[in-house]
């Protein structure tokens, strides 16, 4: 029996979800007394194959800093970096970081974080090169950034096998070649070919499975909501990512959504519309914010969040090819990271196919006030929407885990009068097909 | 005869109205918003109901609206001001598209379909900055009744260019600006253009489509109607009743389902979530 099934027996996949996340997170603290480096990586363009090859264990400091968020202790971190001299608008991300470094890495989970021997980051946020660039003036740690091409416009295509796909692979590829040789400089390891071939093997049945998953909340009613549910389900193919614990899971969860399809459970008891959110997350009150949506009868059913933030492996549609794991590795990131990016810049058309595929009733687009990246496209994009396909939208603001910028009565406010609005315009087209 | 009531329990002023059964505005009040909403919303409700001459059994379908609308414990019924809004403002103008609406905290603008349906809307988020509550400061560093602050403006001959729409700074930004010699009026006129220019703003993010129907306390200032109209291009629709509008649409809300024969007592009770 594996590990997984022991120790998730009779709990469902989100519960068993949490188990996970939270096993990886204590598993960090002892990182050290295992003698295992300890690289910190984010979860776009983030080169974990080859960083698990070598045996890293990897920190997501993005996932700390979302944890420090759901576990309410978001303000005190924010407060001591802005003591130190961060501004209210950098990134809250960061912010919560600096305030675990200045709290000696003792994370509110409980675990004594460690600090890093590499540092990974790359070309698709422009803050993780920023963030990383503490990190080594902080710790001296290496940082190894990625140059990642993106998408060149809108309407772009580079399909998988072009010249202009092999070229960008080609690329990224002499860079993968470059963190190799760090990394053997950090571990004194050699790198081994069939370890990475074995780790990439074990991302193709979790990514396989992952797009069944998504997919899944087409029915309707939608099994899950893809901003609460689906967030658990994200965190452990982030933390797990290319284990075979990650793999057990990824079945397990697949095989409860699948029973909820074919039982038509839905996540909501009475489903009314069908939405989708655009954005990232507001980790401090998301459970309200869905609370707010969900009394209502509103289902996330899809989220760019759950592509992009997942490094957008899904969305590439190519796996690895694990006979020529390094070329192949290079081949899928460069693709992966173009369409998992297409979230954030040239994001109309996706964000419009998903919501055809989805059968959205409307659109939430949720503002960051610490990230500007994500906010600035939402306003032109919503008018796209809007205008073009004729879709309702709402647009809500508050933070990532920033608690000072959510504001109870006035997003309540919003998403009650969004709902009114859904209503009327669907008691106007029931009169007008009558 | 039946009657209906709408309420609305704003942040700064509490609302009322009471219909008759063909929609007829048979009374109205308004007070000042206390601590206790609940509290404010009842003594509202008692003010209708006396000018109106009526015992509350005659009331068989009430609305609540405002940000207060799940503390009027007597209502049936909670709507968004949003709706209520554009629900009393194609009341009285029925070709309204667009509604701005500039209240003690809250300015919102609203886009309404051909069909009277709402189909987006817009509000200042987080910030009381090109509110009614930016004139309440000025009302006060000039020690002038809210009131008379219109009407001065628009007696300005070289308004002042405030660069602040803060309400917090708008003090001292007053003051400072008196202290260089400015005259009041100047710089009224300046603080008015400031919010004009931000509330347009609002109007512009969701569509402006005219008719446009100002409402909301601050549309009894005639200098932003005057600054309003220049800054939009378009004339603007002021009713009477401009701060009634979210309590007439309440109301209007409640006489639907009365005319569709639903009572309260069919209804679900829904608390504040």
């Amino acid at each position: 029996m594996s590990a997984i099934s022991t120790m998730t027996e009779g709990l469902d996949a989100r519960t068993t979800g949490q188990r996970l996340v939270n096993q990886w997170l204590a598993s960090l603290g002892t990182a050290r007394e295992r003698g295992q480096p300890v690289a910190y990586v984010f979860v776009m363009g983030n080169a974990i194959e080859i960083l698990r090859a070598f045996g890293f264990e990897m920190v997501f400091p993005e996932i700390n800093s979302l944890q420090t968020g759901v576990r309410k202790a978001a303000p005190d971190f924010i407060a001591q970096a802005e003591d130190f001299g961060f501004s209210p608008d950098v990134c809250s991300y960061v912010k919560a970081d600096v305030g675990l470094m200045l709290s000696n890495m003792q994370h509110p989970s409980g675990v004594q974080m460690p600090v890093p021997d590499l540092a990974v980051a790359s070309s698709l946020c422009n803050v993780y090169i920023k963030w990383a660039e503490i990190w080594e003036r902080r710790f001296g740690t290496p940082a190894f950034v990625l140059d990642i091409p993106g998408k060149r416009f809108a309407t772009w295509k580079s399909p998988a096998g072009s010249p202009q796909h092999l070229a960008d692979a080609r690329w990224v590829e002499g860079q993968f070649r470059d963190l190799i040789a760090r990394c053997e400089q950090i571990t004194g390891k050699k790198f081994d070919s069939d370890r990475l071939a074995e780790v990439e093997a074990h991302v193709n049945e979790m990514i396989r499975l992952w797009i069944e998953i998504l997919a899944f909340n087409q029915h309707r009613p939608a099994p899950y909501n893809s901003m609460l549910d689906g967030l658990t389900y994200m965190g452990v193919l982030n933390a797990w990512r290319g284990t075979l614990e990650g793999v057990e899971y990824m079945r397990l969860l697949h095989a409860e959504i699948a029973g909820k399809v074919a039982r038509g459970e839905g996540r909501v008891p009475h489903e009314r519309f069908r939405l989708v959110f655009s954005g990232t997350p507001c980790y401090v009150n998301m459970r309200r914010l869905i609370e707010l949506f969900e009394s209502h009868g509103g289902v996330f059913a899809a989220s760019d969040y759950l592509t992009y933030a997942a490094g957008g492996l899904d969305s590439a549609g190519l796996f690895y090819d694990t006979s020529r794991p390094l070329e192949s590795l290079a081949e899928v990131t460069t693709l992966a990271s173009q369409m998992g990016l297409s979230n954030h810049f040239f994001s109309h058309h996706a964000l419009a196919q998903q919501m055809k595929d989805f059968a959205a009733d409307g659109i939430v687009y949720h503002g960051i006030k610490s990230c500007r990246t994500v906010a600035t496209s939402m306003a032109d994009n919503r008018e796209y929407v809007t205008t073009k396909h004729g879709m309702p939208t709402l647009y809500i603001e508050s933070d990532l885990i920033d608690p000072r910028y959510w504001s109870d009565a006035q997003i309540k406010n919003r998403v009650d009068a969004f709902f009114e609005l859904l209503e009327q315009r669907r008691n106007l087209q029931s009169i007008q097909e009558r | 005869m039946e009657y209906v009531a709408g309420i609305d329990v704003g942040s700064t002023q509490a609302k009322g109205v009471i219909l008759d059964e063909r929609g007829n505005l048979v009374s109205k009040a308004i007070i000042d918003m206390e601590t206790n909403m609940g509290a404010a919303a009842e003594e509202i409700f008692q003010r209708v109901l006396a000018s109106a001459n009526l015992e509350a059994s005659a009331i068989v379908f009430t609305v609540a609206t405002g940000y207060g609308r799940y503390r009027v414990t007597f209502g049936d019924l909670q709507v968004t001001e949003i709706s209520c809004h554009a629900r009393g403002a194609l009341a009285e103008f029925p070709w309204t598209r667009t509604v701005l609406d500039i209240g003690g905290q809250d300015t919102k603008a609203i886009r309404i379909g051909d069909s009277g349906e709402v189909i987006d809307f817009a509000m200042n988020d987080k910030c009381a900055a090109g509110t009614g509550r930016f004139l309440g400061a000025a009302s006060f560093a000039l020690e002038m009744p809210l009131s008379e602050l219109g009407p001065l403006a628009l007696q300005s001959t070289r308004p002042v260019r405030i660069t602040t729409t803060c309400t917090v700074f708008a003090e001292t930004e007053i003051i400072g600006h008196l202290a260089k010699g400015h005259l009041p009026e100047d710089v009224l006129m300046g603080m008015h253009h400031s919010i004009a220019t931000r509330c347009a703003s609002l109007v512009r993010r969701v569509g402006l489509a005219p008719e446009v129907t100002f409402s909301g306390g601050v549309s009894r200032n005639q200098a932003m109607v005057v600054l309003l109209q220049e800054v939009l291009g378009v004339p603007l629709n002021v009713s009477a009743q401009a701060q009634f509008m979210g309590a007439i649409g309440a109301a209007l809300y409640a006489l639907d389902h009365v005319r569709a024969g639903r009572r309260p007592e069919h209804l679900v009770k829904e608390g504040a979530r």
